[in-house]
């Protein structure tokens, strides 16, 4: 037994040493120590499975692809090994799937949202860092757009007039339900103070606070530490780090303005809109206090103890301006106002005016009845007119003329009269003296039972107002004619006999009148113009014969034709004395006619011109 | 008008710190400024001696690191309160980053580590030895509890005091 040991010590060290698999290498001695002793192999069984031959054959054959096979598991099993292959080949095999279909995209979606969501859960400012560059310069914009649409709109309700204003400020109390003067009031007052903070720059600490109303002040310092920390945050959040500081905040309102020192600020807080000099206002007190307190404002910790008298010098801050409380709304106030007052006035005139013309107007109707020859039968005001409608008589008077006494205008009055005929005897009497033409030697008396005429008139006269009577209506008074006297014919007749008396001489054998008959003609000529003119009205028609005679002393033919000649010569002659020639026609007489018959001939007598005249009518 | 202090509240994200300040101190700005305007101004009135001190609270939100820590805030500062949560000591790795970035910025300031969460005693995970080690380091060290209100009122008074002696 001594020799195994050595074989058995081999054995059982290391592989690794020659590569030999020693296990293997055993079995294959024991299997060839089998075959070489047949009792030692019928009496100890095989330890192998299976015939190592054919394993060995196996090693033989297959050896490369085993250890192939080998290295392969092996890197499959080692997670380094395995992830460093993957990582090889999967970029170019993202690339092929993505080409391929869409597959991957929808494989990987929910698994690139989770890390997405538990990054940004972890840590949301990288994703800020990854979006503010694209983000901030949007938000700024839209902010600076904001504003400035905001200034614009301020400009135009500015610009807007006053009744606009008026108007939404009547829209304003009556959606809010507070009395419109109490409205009118808020937006009158200009602005007001309302709280001043002194608040140390670098720490926000406050180092003196006034309120216009300190029961309405929240703790102010607290407040004041808010102004600073709110300025930090809108400083580094939009400022760019250029520097500067927020010098005015709005919030509706409300208006905080900051006025900056060196080592402190002034921030105020107002309501209403305050003019730029109030800022002014503000850092001159800001620069005074940083004059006198420089040493307090440079180390201030905290310790407010160290600014005396501080707060009435930022009590002279406190400042309002309330506006006139009805200035602003005056305009329309007054306009209304005015409006109302001049309605009233125009009214109060327009009720007094229509009773002061009903007056007048039913004065103008009574007045209108009382007038003879006028009867009124209706009456109305339509249309801002005044119609009236009745009788009139022609004779009576105008009914406008009546107007003048009255205050009516008369474009207002409208009159409509039926004409008729009045039986007032004042009435007939008139009517009868328009009927008559006028005569001087006729008076027209107005009698109690008649109108009668009184005097001479001509015939024609007496014969119209004849007719006249005639017209007049029944039962009123008649015309009485019986006391005038006919005068024309008379007259008539005189001319007539005056003229053919009258005879105008002539001299032997002379055609012209002898000297001293101017004067005859004269006469006869005025006496034939009267007749004539009478004979023309009373409507008869005349003519005169001029009668030439000569004396018996010469021929029968020559006398004829002087005769003739001193006929023609005095119509000539009563013609230039105005005698219209158609009235006068002439004949010869010769010396057939002489003055006296029979007894002694004064031939002198007989040399004349003699008149006839026919009247007809 | 007493003495002001501004104070600081400062520390990683969650932590607890508009917690801590939220029951313990005169607030008129809801906790909404937070998210809007990302500061909040708190008033802690807190007697020193005879003085009446007005610690003027800063809480600044959404603080996750150093980097987003705002000089101008920090600025002007007495001293602040440096928040850290218990039950998570990598919140104390930031503040100490956050202590860092302050002392750069400002200068040396008073300043109190506040432990909080303290009342979630399962979940504590700052071991005493860490405590001081980071007293060693010369933090003083505070575990506060906003919920039970553990330690908060001690750590305001405390740092009244060493804000009202730093000169």
């Amino acid at each position: 037994m001594s020799t195994p040991e050595p074989a058995v010590e081999w054995l059982d060290s290391e592989p690794d040493q020659a590569g030999i698999d020693r296990q293997r290498l055993a079995g294959l001695l024991f299997e060839l120590a089998r075959a070489i002793n047949r009792d030692f192999a019928a009496k100890v069984p095989s330890l192998l499975p299976a015939d190592p031959r054919l394993a060995e054959l196996r090693t033989i054959l297959m050896g490369r692809e085993q250890a192939l096979l080998a290295r392969l598991a092996r890197r499959l099993d080692d997670p380094e090994q395995l992830a460093a292959a993957v990582s090889q080949v999967l970029p170019s095999a993202i690339v092929q799937a993505a080409a391929r279909d869409e597959r991957l995209g929808q494989v990987l979606a929910p698994t690139v949202e989770r890390a997405a969501e538990s990054s940004i859960r972890r840590d949301p400012r990288a994703l800020v860092g990854i979006l503010s560059p694209v983000m901030a310069p949007a938000i700024r914009r839209s902010i600076g757009e904001a504003i400035e649409s905001m200034l614009q709109s301020l400009n135009e309700a500015l610009k807007a007039s006053f009744s606009w204003r008026g108007l939404r400020w009547r829209l304003e109390a009556w959606r809010t339900g507070t009395p419109f003067a109490t409205v009118v009031l808020q937006h009158t007052l200009v602005y007001r103070v309302e709280h001043v903070f002194l608040i140390h720059k670098e720490s926000g600490l406050l180092i003196e606070h006034v309120a216009a109303d300190p029961a309405a002040s929240r703790d102010p310092q607290m407040v004041s530490g808010m102004l600073s920390a709110i300025q930090d945050f809108v400083r580094d959040s939009f400022a760019d780090h250029a520097g500067g500081e927020v010098d005015a905040m709005r919030l509706g309102e409300l208006l905080i303005w900051r006025s900056d020192g060196p080592h402190a600020f002034l921030a105020t807080v107002i309501r209403g809109k305050p003019p730029e000099s109030l800022r002014e206002r503000f850092e001159s007190t800001l620069a005074q206090i940083h004059v006198e307190r420089r040493h307090a404002l440079q180390h201030f910790d905290g310790d407010t103890a160290a600014f005396p008298g501080l707060r009435d010098q930022l009590a002279e801050c406190l400042l309002k301006q309330a506006k006139p409380r009805d200035r602003r709304a005056s305009p329309i106030l007054w306009g209304f106002l005015f409006a109302l007052l001049a309605l009233l006035a125009w009214g109060a005139y327009a009720w007094y005016e229509r009773h002061q013309e009903d007056a007048q107007w039913a004065a103008y109707l009574r007045r209108l009845q009382a007038e003879p020859g006028i009867v009124v039968t209706g009456a109305e005001r339509r249309d801002g007119k005044l119609y009236v409608t009745g009788l009139r008589d022609p004779l009576a008077v105008r009914p406008e003329a009546l107007l003048d006494g009255f205050a009516l205008a008369p474009a207002k009055v409208i009159g409509s009269w039926s004409p008729y005929q009045a039986l007032d005897p004042a009435f007939v009497f008139k009517r009868v003296q328009a009927s008559l033409e006028p005569l001087q030697t006729v008076e027209l008396r107005l009698e109690a039972d008649a109108v009668r005429a009184y005097g001479s008139a001509p015939r024609h006269w007496i014969e119209k107002a004849r007719a006249v009577s005639r017209l007049l209506p029944a039962g009123a008074l008649a015309l009485d004619l019986s006391g005038v006297q006919d005068v024309d014919m008379t007259e008539v007749e005189r001319l007539r006999a005056s003229i053919e008396a009258q005879v105008i001489r002539f001299d032997t054998d002379a055609p012209r009148p002898a000297p001293g008959q101017e004067a005859i003609i004269d006469s006869v000529a005025a006496e034939l113009r009267a007749l004539a003119e009478l004979a023309r009205s009373l409507g008869l028609s005349m003519r005169t014969t001029i009668i030439g005679h000569a004396d018996a002393t010469g021929k029968d033919a020559p006398n004829l034709a002087l005769s003739l000649g001193r006929a023609e010569v005095v119509r000539s002659l009563l013609r230039a004395r105005g005698i219209d020639p158609d009235l006068l026609s002439v004949r010869g007489a010769g010396m057939l006619e002489p003055t006296e018959e029979g007894a002694v001939r004064d031939s002198s007598r007989d040399r004349r011109v003699s008149f006839t005249i026919r009247i007809s009518e | 008008m007493a003495l002001q202090k501004k104070i600081c509240m400062l520390g990683a994200f969650a932590v607890g710190k508009t917690s801590l300040v939220r029951r313990y101190v005169d607030s008129i700005f809801s906790d909404r400024y937070l998210t809007t305007v990302g500061v909040k101004i708190d008033k802690r009135m807190v007697t020193v001696g005879t003085a009446e001190v007005s610690l003027i609270l800063w809480d600044i939100a959404g603080e996750d690191d150093i980097s987003q820590v705002r000089a101008s805030y920090v600025r002007g500062a007495a001293g602040y309160l440096l928040v850290a949560d218990g039950t998570r000591p990598a919140t104390i790795d930031v503040a100490q980053s956050i202590q860092q970035r302050v002392e750069a910025e400002v200068g040396k300031l008073p300043f109190i580590v506040l432990l909080n969460k303290r009342d979630l005693q399962s979940l504590w995970s700052v071991s005493g030895q860490d405590i001081v080690a980071l007293e060693r380091a010369g933090w003083t060290v505070r575990m506060t509890s906003a919920h039970s209100g553990e330690g908060v009122e001690q750590a305001f008074q405390t740092l009244a005091e060493r804000v009202t002696s730093h000169p």
